[in-house]
C-alpha cells in the first residue's frame, strides 16, 4: 500500500495477572477507510480500544497514530485521536455546551466557532444549553461525538456507537461517518456486537477471537456465490443434486448450493426434467453474521438485538 | 494547565454540592456570631477588665507561692504575671469576647469545617471521574495525566484558600453586626520583653496556619481517593483521623517516644504560636514542618503514582 498507515499496532500484548489478553496483535489502520472491529465478548475488543486509547499500557508491543508512539509521545499522537469510549459519559451536573467547552480546552485550537460548528453538525443545536442529566441516550450520543470532533481528528475510535440511537438517528449516523471518512481522510475504527450495522458501515472487518487477530478482510469482497433453491420431493432433489456431484447444505425449508450465476439456466432446466417441483429458487448472500459464527466456531455473541 | 485548572474549577462550581458548602460556611459565621452575642448577654455584665486583671494577679502570685514548682511551670506563670502587671500599670486593654475583635479571634476555631470540606472536595475530585465514568473521556484527551492530576490538587488547595476567605469575610460580617468594636489589644511575652501583638496580623498567621493543616488533610484524602477512586473511602478515613488523630497520638505520646514523627503531632503549627506551649514536650516549628513535608511528599508520590501507571479499566 502506497499510503502510510494513520494507526498502527505492532505486536501489541496485554498480560493482566497471569492471562494473555491481548496476544501479539498488529493492525493497520489507513487514512479514508472505516473498519470494524468485531469478536465474541472477552475476545479482547475493549482492551484493545484502550490500549489504542492510553487509557491502558502495552505490556510489550507498541500503538503508534501517525508514526508517533503513544508511550512516548502522548500528547502529540493523542492530539490526532478522538474517542468515544463506550457510552460517553460526560459531566451531567453541567450543560452539553459546557461540557464541549471543557473538552475544547484540553485540546489547542479548538475555537469557539468550531464548537458552535460541531454542535450544529451532531444537530444538538436545540437543547445544547440544557443540562446533560436532562438528555435521552441518543442525545448523549450526539454529544460523544461532538466531543470527539471538536479538534479534527485524523483518527476516530468508536465503541458501540450507535448504542440508544434510533434508526433514523443511526442511519444520520452512518452517513456522517462516511463523509468525514471520505472528505476529510479520516481512519475511523468501530468495535459494535450489532453485525448488520458493521457491515452496512464500514470497508473493512477485523476479527479477534482470544486475544489474537482472525482475520481481516474487506466487505466488498467478492463473495462466494450461493444459491437457495426450495424444491420437492426431497429425497428425490437431494438424490438429482449427489448425480451432479453438488454439496448442498440444508437450509431453512431448502437447500443451498455453491453454484455460478451461469449454471442456475441449465440446473433449473435439468430440475424440472427430472419432475422437481421448484417453488423457489434465488441468490444467497451469506450475511456478516453467518461468516461471523463460522470464523470464531460459533462463539457466543453477546447481544442479538434482533427485534 | 490554566486552562485545566479553569475545567476543574468549573465542574466543582457546576455541582450543587460546592454551594451549599458555601451557604453552610455563612450560616456558621453569622449563626455563630449571633449565639456567642446571645451567650454573651446571658452572663451578668462583668466588672471592668481592671478587677478581673487584678484578682488574675493575685491569682497567679499565690500560684507562683507554691513550692516544688517546675522551672517551666512557673516561666509560664511568670509571664502571665508580667502580662497583667503590664496591662494594669500602662491601662492596656484585653480584647474583649464581647467585641468585634473578640469574636474574630475565635474564626480559626472553625476552620475545621474548612478542612471538613475540603476533604469532601479532595476525595471527590478524582474519584468522582471514576464513579461517573467521565475518567475515560479525561484520560483520551491530548493531556498526560500528571498535569490532569496537577491541576486537580492545585484546584483543590485553591478552593480551600478560596473557602476560608469566605469564612473570614462572613465572620467579619458576623461581627460586625452583633457585636461593638470596643479597644482591645493581644500582649505577649517575647524573648522577655511584653510586646503587642497586631491584631489582623495575628488573625491571618493563625488562619494561614490552619490553613497548612487543612492541605495536609486534604492532600491525604486527595491521595486516598485518587488509588482507591472511592470518595466515601476517602471521606470516611480523613475524616476519621482529622478527628481521631491528635487524640490518640497525645495517648501514645505520654507513653512512647515515637509519636513525635505522627503527621498529627505537628499539624498544628498554631501551637508554637504565643505563649502557648506544643502538644508533646520537645517539638518545635522547623521539626514539625520537616515532618510535614515528608508525609506531603510521601502522600504526592503515591498519588501520582497511583494515576499516572495504572491501566483505566472502569
Amino acid at each position: 500500500m502506497e499510503t502510510k498507515p494513520i494507526v498502527k499496532l505492532q505486536n501489541v500484548t496485554k498480560v493482566i495477572g497471569k492471562k494473555k489478553i491481548i496476544d501479539d496483535l498488529s493492525l493497520d489502520l489507513l487514512p479514508g477507510q472505516i473498519t470494524g472491529f468485531l469478536g465474541p465478548n472477552g475476545a479482547g475488543k475493549t482492551t484493545t480500544i484502550r490500549m489504542m486509547t492510553g487509557l491502558m499500557k502495552p505490556t510489550s508491543g507498541e500503538v503508534f497514530i501517525d508514526g508517533q508512539a503513544i508511550s512516548t509521545n502522548f500528547e502529540e499522537s493523542m492530539s490526532k485521536v478522538g474517542v468515544i469510549v463506550e457510552n460517553p459519559e460526560m459531566y451531567k451536573f453541567m450543560s452539553g455546551y459546557k461540557n464541549l467547552v471543557h473538552f475544547a480546552r484540553m485540546n489547542k485550537n479548538v475555537t469557539k466557532d468550531r464548537i458552535d460548528e460541531v454542535i450544529a453538525q451532531v444537530g444538538l443545536q436545540n437543547r445544547i444549553h440544557e443540562k446533560v442529566s436532562t438528555y435521552s441516550l441518543g442525545m448523549r450520543q450526539r454529544l460523544g461525538l461532538a466531543q470527539a470532533l471538536l479538534h479534527r481528528p485524523k483518527f476516530l475510535i468508536l465503541d458501540e456507537p450507535t448504542n440508544g440511537l434510533d434508526p433514523a438517528g443511526i442511519r444520520e449516523f452512518r452517513m456522517y461517518l462516511r463523509k468525514i471518512s471520505i472528505e476529510d481522510d479520516v481512519s475511523i475504527f468501530v468495535s459494535s456486537h450489532l453485525l448488520a450495522e458493521i457491515e452496512l458501515m464500514c470497508d473493512r472487518i477485523a476479527v479477534i477471537q482470544n486475544g489474537k487477530l482472525i482475520s481481516i478482510k474487506e466487505v466488498k469482497e467478492e463473495q462466494e456465490s450461493h444459491y437457495y433453491v426450495e424444491a420437492t420431493p426431497k429425497d428425490q432433489a437431494l438424490g438429482f443434486f449427489a448425480s451432479k456431484n453438488i454439496k448442498v447444505e440444508a437450509y431453512e425449508n431448502g437447500y443451498l448450493l455453491p453454484i455460478e450465476t451461469k449454471e442456475v439456466p441449465v440446473l433449473v432446466a435439468e430440475m424440472v426434467s427430472n419432475d422437481l417441483q421448484i417453488y423457489s429458487l434465488h441468490p444467497h448472500r451469506k450475511t456478516l453474521e453467518d461468516q461471523f459464527l463460522e470464523m470464531t466456531g460459533g462463539g457466543q455473541i453477546a447481544e442479538s438485538h434482533k427485534k | 494547565m490554566l486552562n485545566l485548572i479553569k475545567n476543574e474549577w468549573l465542574k466543582l462550581w457546576s455541582k450543587k454540592a460546592t454551594w451549599v458548602m458555601v451557604v453552610l460556611i455563612a450560616l456558621l459565621m453569622i449563626g455563630s456570631a449571633g449565639i456567642t452575642k446571645w451567650m454573651e448577654s446571658q452572663i451578668e455584665p462583668s466588672e471592668n477588665w481592671k478587677q478581673i486583671s487584678q484578682s488574675q494577679v493575685k491569682a497567679l502570685e499565690e500560684q507562683m507561692a507554691i513550692p516544688n514548682l517546675p522551672s517551666e511551670e512557673k516561666e509560664r506563670i511568670g509571664d502571665q504575671l508580667a502580662l497583667e502587671k503590664h496591662r494594669l500599670e500602662n491601662d492596656v486593654a484585653p480584647i474583649s469576647s464581647n467585641s468585634v475583635k473578640g469574636f474574630l479571634n475565635t474564626v480559626p476555631e472553625y476552620l475545621s469545617f474548612i478542612t471538613l470540606f475540603t476533604v469532601v472536595v479532595a476525595a471527590g475530585i478524582v474519584a468522582s471521574e471514576f464513579s461517573q465514568g467521565t475518567i475515560k473521556m479525561l484520560l483520551t484527551r491530548p493531556v498526560k495525566r500528571w498535569k490532569i492530576l496537577t491541576s486537580k490538587l492545585l484546584t483543590v488547595e485553591i478552593f480551600a484558600t478560596v473557602i476560608s476567605i469566605i469564612m473570614l469575610i462572613f465572620g467579619v460580617i458576623g461581627a460586625f453586626i452583633f457585636f461593638d468594636s470596643a479597644p482591645g489589644t493581644n500582649l505577649e511575652v517575647l524573648n522577655g520583653q511584653i510586646v503587642e501583638v497586631s491584631f489582623w496580623g495575628r488573625l491571618l498567621l493563625l488562619i494561614g496556619l490552619s490553613l497548612v493543616n487543612v492541605f495536609v488533610i486534604g492532600t491525604l484524602a486527595f491521595m486516598i481517593g485518587s488509588v482507591f477512586r472511592s470518595s466515601s473511602l476517602a471521606i470516611g478515613i480523613s475524616i476519621f483521623l482529622m478527628f481521631m488523630g491528635v487524640n490518640i497520638t497525645y495517648l501514645l505520646s505520654v507513653r512512647f517516644e515515637f509519636p513525635k514523627y505522627i503527621l498529627f503531632a505537628n499539624t498544628d503549627l498554631s501551637q508554637y504560636i504565643g505563649n502557648g506551649r506544643p502538644m508533646i514536650e520537645g517539638l518545635s516549628m522547623p521539626f514539625s514542618i520537616t515532618v510535614i513535608l515528608a508525609y506531603v511528599v510521601l502522600f504526592l508520590v503515591i498519588s501520582y503514582w497511583s494515576f499516572t501507571k495504572r491501566d483505566v479499566t472502569a
